[in-house]
């Protein structure tokens, strides 16, 4: 489903190229000052380069400060996000673990620009996509420019070892396409993520996001559909598929996202199913607490 | 001196090696094709490696070191006689390598072994699967090659035996298909990819070679360049102009160009210029020390 996060971003930043040209024509836009926050934190990324602006798996920060713009957007007046913890992320290698919910990876994208312009210094949160991804015209290439991969344990690992973050739901579609009836309780875990943190001795950080469920809360998911267009889910939500394109925009509902304490974890990558899942069951322990708190603190789903 | 035995000397690779180690060593050559004006240190017999005499070079030379480079890589001929001369060629070679107390053998393979496929992780490592015939049958025989000469390797453990994959290789000497491909005067791209690809240069290629040979290298090795770039961002350093074609199109006229050998470059061979195939070469650094010496700029400027 980063598909559609991709889309999403594609067609906005189109809409972004416009933008950037009358805001700097109109320095009193308020997308101005964003626009030059944004890049100056890209800047800041503690990124190598090539001779020709290419990190080792294609990333180019010239493609992230455009296509990044409208998920600041968003960020800042849509969502409004309020992040917390973010002082707790350590430096060098980290696994973000979260929980995924909301249809489209807006959660994705929300995470990954709070640690552009709230972590300090700012990270590049790496998403891994599914294989699929690769196949889908210009989509591929825009996934590589803005530093994600292909999610193949390989590719998580060697970013890992060269001290990279790397963002992962190991809910996958289970999480962002279930109902709303679901809502905030936690899917099954894969259990890849754990087997890369052992073996790469990488800190998982566990965060947990509020409101994204009630961006476009699921009615139900016709998977005999999805199966017959090959993709990943087929959510029915309030506004989709009956608003057609426009109804795959989010409710305007405020996110709340959580950074948790990193957690370290020892023992064998290539330990039994049994032994790696007690591992994850603390880290969806700590996930399912953030979020029992952020939905008890919560006021308004909107406000 | 030992002595030394190259495959394939008058391709490009075969003539740069030749220079690059004779001093050190006394070298002989053979190929299908002659050495028009071959220096007078190497010795140049003119034969095809699937005849009875090119065994009788191997017994009346007793060869310390092989390097075998006899590889048709074009697709200009038939699938046929590729097989015949990659699978039969090697064979037929290894086979004398162990008859005639050969001690040393280099088997010049390529990245292209791994298949580009949209799953590619980006630094595949030489225990990654040799996925290429799964929608690349044209070199499929590469594939084969690479299990003959594996198994050797752990049949003949006296041996020093040790498989390059080196990537695309570009160069003034070598010709390649990714050379033949960004020399098009207008270079066509799949509409929407933009992959990753490795380059290096024809004499860091050899300068492996050279390496292998003098550590009595044993095993598989990948040999990365100095690093990646989209190829677009090549094609633009070469010097190109560039076409982008939309896939099903593009399929259509590669398909229909190749089958009469107008273009010689095979349908499946768009996989490449979609998806990254590229390899981690940390394995042969480590185990030689090699630093290619030409920059992603200087490999580029060669062939601009």
């Amino acid at each position: 489903m980063f598909y559609f996060n991709k889309v999403a971003e594609l067609a906005a930043s189109a809409i972004q190229s416009g933008l950037s040209l009358s805001s700097s024509s109109l320095p009193g836009l308020p997308f101005a000052d964003l626009s030059r926050e944004l890049s100056d934190k890209i800047d800041q990324l503690p990124i190598e380069l090539n001779e020709y602006g290419y990190d080792p798996w294609g990333f180019d920060p010239d493609v992230l400060k455009t296509s990044m713009m409208t998920a600041a957007i968003l960020y800042r007046h849509y969502f409004r996000v309020v992040s917390v913890g973010m002082d707790r992320l350590p430096p060098g290698r980290v696994l973000l673990v979260g929980n995924h919910a909301g249809q489209i990876a807006f959660d994705g994208m929300m995470v990954a620009t709070a640690m552009l312009l709230e972590a300090s210094p700012p990270r590049l949160a790496r998403g891994m996509g599914e294989y699929w991804l690769a196949t889908l015209p210009w989509l591929n290439v825009l996934m590589d420019r803005m530093g994600h991969s292909i999610g193949t344990p390989s590719t998580c690992a060697e970013m890992l070892n060269r001290d990279e973050c790397v963002l992962v739901f190991p809910e996958g579609v289970r999480g962002m396409n279930k109902v709303y009836a679901d809502a905030y309780q936690l899917q099954d875990f894969g259990l890849g993520f754990m087997r890369l943190a052992l073996e790469t001795n990488t800190p998982v950080v566990p965060f947990a996001v509020v409101g994204s469920e009630e961006q476009a809360p699921g009615i139900a998911n016709l998977e005999s559909v999805a199966a017959m267009l090959n993709m990943p889910a087929f959510p029915i939500t309030l506004t989709w598929p009956l608003l057609g394109p426009l109804g795959m925009l989010p409710l305007p509902v405020r996110y709340h996202i959580e950074f948790g304490q990193a957690m370290h974890f020892e023992g064998d990558h290539n330990d039994e199913d049994d032994a790696i899942g007690r591992k994850v069951e603390e880290v969806k322990d700590s996930i399912q607490s953030m979020l029992r708190r952020g939905l008890a603190e919560r006021t308004s789903i909107f406000l | 001196m030992k002595r030394l035995l190259i495959t394939g000397i008058s391709g490009g690779q075969g003539r740069l090696l030749a220079k690059r180690l004779s001093e050190g060593w006394q070298i002989t050559g053979v190929d299908r094709v002659p050495w028009e004006g071959a220096p007078e240190y190497v010795d140049v017999k003119t034969l095809d490696l699937r005849k009875k005499k090119f065994e009788d070079v191997l017994r009346k030379n007793r060869p310390d070191a092989v390097v075998h480079l006899a590889f048709v890589r074009h697709f200009r001929g038939s699938n046929e006689l590729r097989h015949e001369v990659n699978v039969g060629g090697t064979r037929r070679l290894l086979n004398s390598c162990a008859r005639y107390g050969v001690k040393q053998l280099v088997v010049l393979s390529s990245a292209y072994v791994y298949g580009a496929l949209p799953e590619n992780p980006m630094y595949m490592d030489e225990d990654s699967p040799l996925n290429v015939a799964r929608n690349f049958p044209d070199i499929r025989d590469l594939a084969e090659v690479e299990g003959l000469v594996s198994s050797f390797l752990w049949k003949y453990p006296e041996i020093s035996t040790s498989i390059l994959r080196p990537v695309n290789t570009l160069g003034y000497y070598v010709h390649s298909a990714i050379g033949s491909y960004l020399g098009l005067d207008i270079v066509p791209t799949v509409t929407g990819f933009n992959p990753m690809l490795q380059f290096i240069h024809e004499e860091d290629v050899c300068e492996a070679l050279a390496l292998a040979i003098e550590n009595q290298l044993r095993g598989v090795f990948n040999v990365a360049g100095p690093g990646a770039v989209p190829l677009k961002t090549a094609i633009h350093e070469i010097g190109r102009r560039r076409i982008s074609v939309p896939e099903p199109l593009a399929h259509l006229i590669i398909r229909e160009l190749f089958r009469f050998r107008v273009y010689d470059f095979p349908p499946a061979a768009m996989d490449f210029i979609k998806y990254q195939c590229t390899v981690d070469g940390s394995r042969f650094v480590e185990a030689t020390g090699f630093k290619p010496l030409f920059s992603l700029r200087d490999v580029f400027a060669s062939v601009a």
